[in-house]
């Protein structure tokens, strides 16, 4: 019965998700795109024309174009491009580490489900309920604002979102291996379970995995971004790219490049994945909606 | 029937009581308090009275239990900041939510459902297209960065309508179309694939070769199937209304719960944040249960199964 | 007499399928009070439709489930916990083969490693012997050492089984269960599976159950057979005797159904009624719905297993222990 109710919220935010073939050349782009801000974000400090810090007060709120400073300043006249090239590095740093530490917590929170059934299987689906029941802004809100605020906070906290979608597949996965299929086989071959999880369940469920962090990925982008955005996320002086259009936002109507820029670049980085993974999961697994 | 009904009543209790925990671990194992609401200078004595009012010498599982206590009698605590029950404060805040998330819903639902059928009935179609297009930027673009491009249209380049305060119903236009653009076109995306995949079924291929005319096939067998997971997503987007305006809220200079929380959360005002996680995860968890009794409603199978469980 | 190598005294098992976590489960007998043992080196067939409970005895005997009662014996010893190191380390002396070779496999690992698993698991040998040892077992199943590298899904079924097979036999295991090992097979395929399980069974001295709803295969194979009906057995004899002179009505039936070269089928009995369901079992004698010869008592009593013959053992009101010797009677 569980396992009904437990399908049909899986289903939901995945299958609103297009079913139609995207054709690849959209999805080039898309990987194209990733790999732009994956090399912007390893080679920041090299290709940063100034300290993201430094201020040239005879330039500020300068318009984009500017030769010394192609994408313009802000009202302190620091060089938009420098802030953006690190908030493209501070954004990804977050979201890639929270999405490994997500998949990792999760499949083995899933694992665990599934190996030990009984309450511990009742415990983690009660925990994903419990996630379920509460936004994850709402939720983030509340721990960051009262545990103060840091880098590694940030990152372990953006680590418990999504954590259930993969907790749901792993075990789902994993009971149905070992009711009749290989990982049966094998443990009646005499294996211990962390031989045949880690070497047999998981390599075959890795494809469904890596889908589901395409979803997850962009979504703690967003999540990122909007906590940022309301001054809860990265702190100054450190920037991200949701912090960027938060600051920016004070300056519409004088500068609207500044929140312009990280706003572009978080549509494109988020709708790159989207697009990438919609075409993974229509190569790797065509199960899962 | 009774019995599923209990069964998910129970559940829906014990996730309330898991968020009461929540908010009460976090929010009371993350400092002390006294030194947050008095400073670090506060003189020891201030600070010893402080405890003693707020009953914060108590081992923590007694708090717990005192606290929990209260919330069954109504009693969320009162406001560390200003003295008043965290409850009221709350309360004369939500009819500013609703005032702009009970719009928000109506808008969502009068456009995203027609135009995900529509889109649905004539694959391909112009309304498919925007449908499609619409979705995806539904999904990719922070609600934020929508509501800052509206306002730099509307506010800053055509001067037409206000960019934050609640001093008339024109300044709740820009923050309801925000969060009601994004929100149609996913939910007109969502509507799409059920009515879609409903379309694809057997049945409905044996409705319209038995001769029931095609509008009779739509609206006696297709709606009814693809309202399954419709209701769902609405079910989510009913629970979100107070939890979705968070944001916006705070974009908006909207005096409503979710900017009261994203100040609350600033000021440590523990009675306030835990008073609105409460009715967020309430919300929540009630819409939940709605949707799980609707599914017994809508789907026969499901009731035929509790029933016989 | 001597010990038998694997001994099962009055196995239970209950499955109980629940709707909900706070419902009354319903209790399905899939195997009740079956006793049965094998000797060294010696074969075993268990005969039966669907629901039957053959498979759920061949799991039970190799002790994959902890049964609801009976207890399993193994060289003398108790079969240990599930999943405990002991069990784990049992696994080497007793193996399974498996219906469906393409979901016993990993699809993401190449046969040879597949095949070398066990070896590892149990830590027999030097890497290069296991390699040696590998290439030498491919060869004993029929397939090319240089094959070791391909994946399952690049294999025909017979050959998939072939690898299976060759996985259970790795460590020289003592007893070898199979579990309908053929029938997800090409019928061309058939024969020659079969006819390797028997060598296999000859030249190293295993001891083998084989669990097949097809009579021919079984005797094909088997030493003794027991034939088993919804959860139960209802006759275990000597293989030959069994399809020369079958007892039980039911047996009957299903020796009858077996083509034999060069005679018609027109003295075929044809079971009608419904195909057995464990969930819903008949009262009394669980064939007596089925049967041509029930009688009133055959719908209140549940017949016992009883010897009627030397090595001969029949559940069955009609050949009743009027009939018994009360000396052999047991």
């Amino acid at each position: 019965m569980t396992d009904t109710v437990l399908h049909s919220t899986e289903a939901t935010p995945a299958s609103s998700k297009g079913k139609r073939r995207l054709p690849p050349f959209l999805v080039v782009l898309g990987f194209a795109w990733l790999a732009l801000m994956v090399a912007i974000a390893l080679s920041a400090d090299w290709i940063r024309p100034y300290n993201f810090t430094a201020m040239d007060l005879q330039n500020r709120l300068s318009l984009p174009g500017n030769p010394a400073h192609l994408l313009g300043t802000d009202e302190l006249g620091r060089d938009v491009l420098s802030r953006l090239i690190e908030s493209i590095r501070v954004s990804l740093l977050i979201a890639f580490s929270a999405t490994i530490i997500s998949a990792v917590f999760g499949t083995l929170l899933g694992f665990l489900a599934a190996h030990f059934r009984g309450i511990v299987e009742q415990i983690v689906l009660m925990l994903a309920d419990f996630q379920a029941a509460l936004p994850f802004l709402i939720l983030s809100l509340a721990v960051l604002a009262f545990f103060g605020n840091s880098l590694m906070l940030l990152i372990c906290l953006m680590g418990f979102f999504g954590w259930e979608r993969y907790a749901r597949i792993a075990r789902g996965l994993a009971i149905s291996a070992n009711a009749q299929g290989y990982a049966g086989a094998v443990v009646q071959l005499g294996a211990t379970p962390s031989r045949v999880y880690f070497k047999h369940i998981l390599p075959n469920i890795a494809s469904t995995l890596i889908v589901s962090m395409t979803l997850t990925f962009p979504e703690i982008i967003l999540l990122e971004s909007s906590l940022s955005f309301l001054g809860l996320g990265v702190q100054p002086p450190m920037t991200s790219l949701g912090n960027m259009v938060g600051y920016g936002r004070e300056y519409l109507t004088l500068a609207p490049w500044i929140m312009l820029m990280p706003a572009f670049v978080i549509m494109f980085t988020t709708l790159s994945i989207s697009l990438i993974g919609d075409w993974l999961r229509d190569k790797l697994d065509p199960t899962i909606r | 029937m009774l019995r599923f009904f209990l069964l998910r009543l129970f559940r829906a209790l014990v996730t309330i009581a898991l968020v009461v925990t929540f908010a009460f671990v976090v929010l009371r194992m993350s400092g002390d308090p006294a030194t947050i609401i008095l400073g670090p200078e506060a003189p020891p004595s201030a600070v010893a009275a402080f405890r003693e009012a707020w009953g914060l010498n108590d081992p923590i599982w007694v708090q717990y239990l005192s606290y929990f206590g209260a919330i069954l009698q109504g009693d969320l605590g009162m406001s560390m900041r200003d003295g008043r029950p965290a409850i009221e404060l709350v309360a004369e805040r939500i009819p500013a939510t609703l005032q702009l998330t009970v719009p928000t819903l109506i808008l969502k639902l009068a456009i995203g459902i027609p135009a995900g059928v529509y889109a649905a009935l004539h694959r391909d179609s112009i309304v498919d297209r925007i449908v499609m297009i619409g979705a995806v930027v539904g999904f990719t673009m922070p609600s934020f960065v929508l509501g800052l491009i509206l306002v730099l249209i509307f506010s800053v380049t055509l001067g037409w309508l206000p960019s934050g305060g609640q001093d008339s119903w024109l300044h709740a236009a820009l923050p309801i179309a925000t969060m009601g653009i994004g929100g149609a076109a996913v939910l007109a995306r969502f509507s799409r694939s059920a009515m879609i995949e409903v379309l694809g079924q057997p049945y409905i291929r044996t409705a319209s070769a038995k001769g029931v005319s095609w509008p009779r096939v739509i609206r006696g067998h297709a709606m009814p199937n693809a309202a399954i997971p419709i209701v769902t997503i609405v079910g989510f987007m009913v629970g979100s209304l107070v939890a979705g305006a968070v944001v916006i809220e705070s974009l908006f200079s909207w005096p409503g719960v979710g900017r009261l929380l994203v100040i609350a959360v600033s000021n440590r005002d523990l009675a306030v944040v835990q008073c609105i996680l409460l009715l967020i995860a309430v919300t929540m968890v009630v819409s939940n249960f709605v949707v799980d009794i609707l599914y017994g409603y809508l789907d026969p199978r499901l009731r035929n199964n509790y029933a016989k469980a | 007499m001597s010990m038998p190598l694997l001994s099962a005294r009055h196995l239970v098992k209950t499955y109980a399928s629940r709707r909900g976590a706070f419902t009354k489960p319903t209790l399905v007998k899939a195997v009740e009070d079956v006793s049965l043992s094998i000797d060294k080196g010696r074969t075993l067939g268990i005969v039966g439709e669907s629901g039957s409970g053959k498979s759920t005895t061949g799991r039970l005997v190799l002790g994959l489930e902890d049964p609801t009662g009976g207890r399993v014996t193994f060289d003398g010893a108790a079969m240990p916990g599930l999943k405990t190191p002991e069990w784990r380390g049992l696994r080497r002396r007793m193996q399974l083969v498996y219906q469906d070779p393409l979901a016993a496999l990993d699809r993401r690992i190449p046969i040879g490693e597949q095949i070398e698993e066990p070896l590892e698991i149990h830590e027999i040998g030097t890497p290069e012997e296991r390699k040696e040892r590998v290439a030498e077992l491919m060869r004993a199943v029929g397939l090319r050492p240089d094959q070791a590298s391909q994946y399952p899904h690049e294999l025909s079924g017979g050959q998939r089984q072939r690898v299976v097979i060759a996985r259970a036999i790795a460590c020289g295991p003592e007893l070898l269960v199979c579990d309908e090992p053929v029938s997800a097979l090409d019928v061309s395929i058939q024969a020659q599976v079969v006819n390797l399980l028997r060598d296999l069974q000859e030249e190293h001295g295993i001891a083998m159950i084989f669990i097949s709803h097809d009579l021919k295969v079984v005797r094909n194979i088997c030493d003794r057979v027991v034939v088993m009906y919804l959860g139960r057995v209802v006759e275990e004899g000597p293989s030959d005797e069994i399809f020369s002179k079958p007892f039980h009505p039911y047996t009957q039936a299903l020796v009858s159904s077996v083509p034999v070269p060069g005679t018609s089928l027109t003295d075929r009995i044809i079971l009608e009624g419904e195909p057995p369901n464990p969930a819903s079992r008949p009262s009394g004698c669980a064939f007596h719905p089925r049967c041509r010869f029930a009688t009133a008592r055959c719908r209140t009593e549940n017949p016992q297993l009883l010897t009627v013959a030397a090595e001969r053992e029949v559940a069955c009101h009609l050949l009743g222990p009027a009939q018994v010797p009360a000396s052999i009677a047991s």
